[in-house]
């Protein structure tokens, strides 16, 4: 029986309804102490002094160190995956507040938490700059003094040493000329659109364990990227690889939050300076102070042609990217180079800036920005159907970039079904029939949205695929399960080649010392990737199965019993076939100045949703009567956890639209706790329909590819277009509060609502 | 959170006695799941908590009386008032706010008099107690002494209660008929603490002449206010659109509304005069909740 | 500094003694006994990660002094499959993949025991109402709400 295509229940499904799957929160070791931290109050300073004395005197801590202690067994003590900026413990100057200063050691939480309470710092405190416009202004405060990139990335190396600037990454694609465009074209439009800070929280906050060795290191952690966490230890410790090991088991949640190492590196430090296992486990209230999601400033232009063709589009898009780079400068450049939208236009210019701000960092969050992105090209897209009194469906299909087409960076497109999706989202959305407007108090509209998002490239993925002389088979991947069904769809991948159940797969996954390099679970890369690693690997062990019935005298071609085979071989049960599988696409890097490459992605992710919305023109209050989401998800291994990852998708999405906002009080985060800062409940969730089209990505494993995020991408457009649909306002800001629709049903209205006096 | 004394007084008047005036590291617990968010935020640091949970069993009761009043006992949690089939008889509205007040396991936890002496302006009892004319029975030191729940509240996070009293009862005059309502607006998700809460009380007679109303508004202010201006209005009137319109201008008048990241005070203006009319028409169609 | 004191109470069936600190919760004293289904999340007892029964009524653990489960009965999700067999909640939320992470839903599948011995025949609003102060932030609310409808009916059949 075919594997693909099979729903079964995820492998691990067992351990989590009975409470028994394991989570880095949940271990303790003996011996093991508890890290909490002492964060910064202030946005931007200089550190004059810490005053730690009463910590290090109350009975039950076991030490405080700082930034200073730190360097004394790391010289450099600096980390980053895109550029070397954060510093395990804040030195000399501390950038945004929340930011970590000193960390005190109990074996008793309680203690440790109540010794953090004591301390206190100076600072010299320097003006801060919070917005990611102002601060690429020439009289802004300067965030770093110098610009150190890390030399993963060789687009990023021009950077270094630059000083006198808060932009991390000033990236660009030009692609025919745009001005001669512009000049000719019969309408031009343009707008600026904006997005909120929010972030991912997990449930399981970010939690390590380090337990040092003699001379080496095992470090649990709840992490999306084992092998970068272990290069990036051994890099800023001078070890070789081969002496840390890291391990990760379940994710409760990751989102792009757990990508590249974030609290590893203190639990790592503190456990070599106390030579004892500490651990590090994050509070709710200090994921707000980790890792974020980019606010964004996009102004967009485009011109139009007689017919309602675009003929040119100007993308300007400002990266809030807090006080230290994360991944942000990936995100502005591999992100960016999508601005101009699933639109098939000659003439593009992109200028999409990384930009340094007293924020919390900003990250990856389930969509790379493709989000934030999607927001305004699609709002956009909206207004300029509506000026020009043409169907928003009709003109979108009349401009979408179709296969075969050559995007804005000259990649011909491949196995995209941006068609399809919109196709499918106007059906389900049952377009071509006119809506009941609604009458009295309550209006409605609808509205659509559609995005597609390039995969990070290039990138490598291994895999090994053992299996054991009683036939059973071990996948070893570095593939982390957090919820997406990794470790199952692995599973269905290799039996597939084995010819087996699925069920009987055994996934190790999240073992450096067992499984091979990943580069990393994100982007929606693993099933693509890892996919196909996995399935050479099977297919390698497969081979051998095949050499070792040669070997042992069966004739090519025979149905032979895997036990038989070792039995004959090694004359008892014994012995094993290892097969092995790497994978990496081809990629053409684009060209630094003008963004063109002939092949800029292994392949595309493509998504959308359309919303049915009522709004009440008394309070603004706006409820999502439908959403649709369809993605595009090449051949589907298993259909209902992949239902399941596109309605979860377009669910979180519809709380970055219309609950979820960190707010700010300077830099300091005034509602860090669930309790202020809302997330989708139960009751939030509106009439959904998710459809994953079964398409064929010709290079992914048995054609199937990732769709993680796929989801996400058109929710707030088609919820901002269906407002506009209902009362005929526009709404350019994320979230759309009930007030804020209001506040334009009333401005519109001529009778506008006061704003309160501070 | 640090250490701190648990004691658990075996009764009423004991648990009064171990109260400290003077130490405003000693509180009560009932429930405790408003106090455990203090004590977990660093806002609060016990030195002793006088544990309510072993004082005498008929400080859980609730009982509606043959007239159709309601006692509830300060330990009543919230679930059990929530489950009362006789409360649900003859109070309707607070089994609907109920439903809606935070969830499950605070209900199940959380006691009707933590609820009422926290002080918290966005909770859901105290307006709704306050439109519907409760009384809280105090005793302290001195005695026993009752406080309408209408003028429970002194300020954000401040009741009337000395530091050394402890409610011990509330009483919920009987219906009678009298229509009743409480609406709550969120304006972010749905679970939320509100942007607005709205008590509403009246008697009627015929289609909509209303008698003797009571309108609370919370969650906007400082703390738990009647709308008396509006009372005024509704009084003896026909509840039409225009009437109520009015009632909506007056209350939106006569409070001041504080802004948050719930809503500016001039968004929560609106929502005053919108869910005013929105409140009473709910209540004379004999639905009391969203 | 205050003492410690000994509570007795009945965890998963059996009688446990424990010295404990006054300030610990009840997600600290199980995992005191290698418990760890209930998890502090959000620590404000509004995600229900840490839900746990005491004398059969939910309470969120990271809100309830363990010091107050003296003389009480504890139950915890390690607690539904006892004898190797799982519960028919457990069942229907794996035969309707209610659950990414798996983070959440030991509280999800302890709610909804005491969703179905209140309400044996929830309709899909009551379960909306009745499982609110639950959250999943990989939002498998729909899937929820299948898995709880078919827990009733497993429960119905099993009668």
């Amino acid at each position: 029986m075919s594997q693909m295509g099979r729903s079964i229940p995820r492998l691990e499904a067992r351990s989590k309804v009975t409470g028994r799957a394991e989570y880095v929160h949940n271990m303790r070791v003996p011996g093991m102490l508890t890290a909490k931290i002492f964060r910064s109050t202030v946005a931007h300073g200089r550190i004059l002094s810490i005053d730690a004395e009463e910590a290090r005197g109350m009975e039950g801590v076991y030490a405080v160190v700082t930034g200073e202690d730190v360097r004394k067994i790391i010289p450099n003590p600096y980390f980053g995956p895109a550029f070397h900026d954060q510093p395990i413990l804040a030195l000399d100057k501390v950038r945004y507040v929340g930011e970590a200063v000193a960390a005190v050691l109990a074996s008793d939480p309680h203690i440790a938490e109540a010794a953090v309470q004591t301390i206190s710092a100076e600072y010299e405190e320097l003006e801060p700059v919070f917005d990611e416009v102002e601060a690429t202004l020439p009289n802004s405060p300067i965030v770093h003094d110098e610009l150190k990139p890390a030399g993963t990335f060789a687009d990023l190396k021009h950077l270094a040493g630059r000083k006198n600037t808060n932009i991390a990454l000033d990236y660009q694609l030009r692609r025919g000329d745009v001005d001669k465009a512009f000049a000719a074209a019969v309408h031009v439009f343009e707008h600026e659109f904006r997005t909120q800070h929010v972030l991912h929280v997990p449930l399981e906050s970010h939690a390590s364990l380090a337990i040092p060795g003699e001379g080496t290191l095992t470090l649990h952690t709840s992490s999306q990227t084992p092998s970068f966490v272990r290069m990036e230890i051994a890099r800023l410790l001078g070890w070789p690889e081969n002496r840390v090991h890291v391990k990760v088991p379940f994710l409760g949640g990751g989102y792009g939050a757990k990508v590249y190492v974030k609290v590893e590196p203190l639990a790592v430090a503190l456990a070599l300076i106390v030579r004892r296992p500490v651990k590090v486990a994050l509070t709710m209230e200090e994921q707000f102070y980790t890792i974020t999601k980019h606010p964004v400033t996009f102004r967009i232009k485009s011109g139009v042609d007689k017919d309602g063709r675009i003929t040119a589009r100007k993308c300007d898009v400002y990266w809030n990217g807090g006080a230290y780079a994360d991944i942000g400068p990936r995100v502005a450049q591999k992100t960016g180079f999508t601005a101009p939208g699933p639109y098939d236009i000659d003439n593009v210019s992109i200028d999409s800036y990384e930009v340094y701000t007293n924020r919390p960092p900003a990250g990856a969050l389930r969509g790379f920005g493709v989000p934030q992105l999607v927001w305004a090209y699609e709002s956009h897209t909206d207004l300029i159907a509506r000026e020009l009194g043409l169907d928003p469906v009709e003109y979108r299909r009349k401009n979408i970039l179709r296969d075969g087409r050559p995007h804005a960076t000259g990649t011909i497109m491949k196995d995209a079904g941006i068609d399809a999706v919109l196709d499918r989202i106007a059906e389900r959305m049952n377009w071509s029939v006119a809506i009941d407007r609604g009458t009295g108090r309550i209006k409605r509209g609808r509205g659509i949205g559609i995005g597609f998002k390039a995969s990070i490239s290039p990138t490598t993925s291994g895999a090994i695929v053992n299996v054991s002389a009683d036939g059973s088979v071990v996948i070893f991947t570095n593939t982390i399960d957090m919820g997406q069904g990794s470790d199952t769809a692995m599973a269905q991948l290799a039996a597939e080649v084995l010819n087996i159940d699925a069920e009987k797969v055994k996934v190790v996954h999240g073992d450096t010392d067992a499984a091979p390099y990943d580069m990393g679970t994100l982007g929606s890369r693993s099933t693509f990737h890892m996919g196909n690693a996995v399935k050479l690997a099977a297919e390698d062990a497969r081979d051998k199965l095949v050499a070792l019935a040669a070997e042992v005298g069966l004739p090519a071609g025979t149905n032979y019993d895997v036990q038989e085979l070792f039995r004959k071989r090694y004359g008892m049960r014994a012995g094993n076939i290892v097969g092995v599988g790497s994978y990496v696409p081809s990629y053409t890097p684009p060209d630094p100045k003008t963004g063109q490459s002939a092949n800029v992605t292994p392949f595309w992710m493509v998504g959308g949703a359309g919303a049915e919305v009522e709004v009440d023109t008394e309070t603004g209050h706006v409820r999502v009567t439908k959403l649709v989401n369809v993605a595009d998800g090449g051949k589907i291994i298993n259909p209902k956890i992949a239902r399941t990852q596109i309605s979860g998708g377009a669910i979180m999405q519809l709380g970055f639209t219309l609950t979820e906002r960190m707010e700010f009080d300077g830099g300091q985060v005034t509602n860090a706790s669930f309790a202020d800062y809302k997330i989708p409940g139960f009751r939030d969730v509106p009439p959904m329909e998710s459809e994953l089209i079964a398409a064929n990505q010709e290079n992914g494993p048995f054609g199937a590819k990732g769709i993680g995020e796929s989801a996400t991408f058109g929710v707030s457009p088609a919820i901002a277009n269906a407002i506009h649909d209902a009362v005929g306002v526009r709404l350019t800001s994320l979230p759309i509060k009930a007030e804020a629709v209001l506040r334009a049903l009333r401005a519109a209205q001529g009778n506008p609502l006061a704003e309160d006096e501070e | 959170m640090i250490p701190f004394d648990w004691v658990e007084p075996r009764s009423f008047a004991e648990a009064v006695a171990s109260l400290d005036p003077e130490d405003p590291t000693v509180r009560p617990v009932a429930g405790g799941t408003a106090l455990m968010l203090m004590m977990k935020a660093g806002v609060f640091t016990p030195t002793r908590l006088i544990s309510l949970a072993q004082i005498e069993p008929h400080y859980s009761a609730i009982t509606v009386e043959k007239n159709g009043a309601l006692r509830i006992g300060a330990m009543a949690t919230l679930s059990a008032l929530e489950q009362s089939s006789a409360v649900a008889e003859h109070f309707p509205v607070i089994t609907e706010t109920l439903l809606t007040l935070s969830n499950v396991r605070v209900r199940n936890v959380a006691c009707v008099g933590g609820a009422l002496a926290h002080g918290d302006p966005h909770m859901d009892l105290p307006p709704l107690f306050a439109a519907l004319g409760a009384k809280v029975l105090v005793r302290g030191p001195a005695g026993v002494r009752e406080i309408d729940v209408d003028s429970l509240y002194a300020g954000y996070y401040e009741t009337m209660l000395a530091k050394d009293e402890l409610i011990a009862e509330v009483f919920v005059p009987a219906l009678n008929g009298a229509k009743s309502a409480y609406m709550k607006c969120t304006s972010r998700s749905a679970d939320d603490w509100p942007a607005l809460g709205l008590a509403v009380r009246f008697e009627v007679e015929g289609h909509a002449h209303i008698r003797n109303p009571r309108l609370v508004v919370s969650a906007a202010t400082e703390k738990v206010t009647r709308l008396t201006q509006a009372e005024d209005i509704l009084k003896n009137a026909e509840a039409d659109s225009v009437v109520l319109k009015r009632a909506g201008e007056a209350a939106a008048e006569e409070v001041t509304l504080l802004g948050d990241a719930h809503g500016s005070a001039s968004y929560k203006r609106e929502l005053l005069r919108v869910y005013l009319a929105r409140a009473i028409r709910h209540a004379l169609a004999g639905k009391s909740a969203q | 500094m205050s003492e410690t004191r000994t509570i007795r109470f009945t965890l998963n069936g059996r009688s446990e003694s424990v010295a404990i600190q006054p300030h610990w919760n009840l997600v600290e004293l199980l995992h005191h006994f290698g418990l760890t289904g209930a998890r502090e999340s959000c620590g404000q007892g509004l995600c229900g990660v840490c839900t746990v029964l005491v004398d059969d009524v939910a309470v969120s653990g990271c809100l309830y002094l363990a010091v107050r489960v003296d003389g009480k009965k504890i139950t915890t999700v390690e607690h539904l499959d006892e004898g190797g067999t799982l519960s028919p909640v457990q069942q229907a939320f794996i035969e309707c993949g209610a659950f990414q992470c798996g983070f959440c839903t030991p509280g999800f599948v302890l709610m909804t025991h005491q969703l179905l011995a209140r309400n044996p025949d929830p309709s899909d609003d009551e379960i909306r109402h009745y499982l609110s102060g639950n959250l999943c932030r990989c939002a498998a609310y729909p899937e929820i709400v299948e898995a709880v409808k078919l827990a009733a009916k497993l429960q119905k059949q099993a009668r």
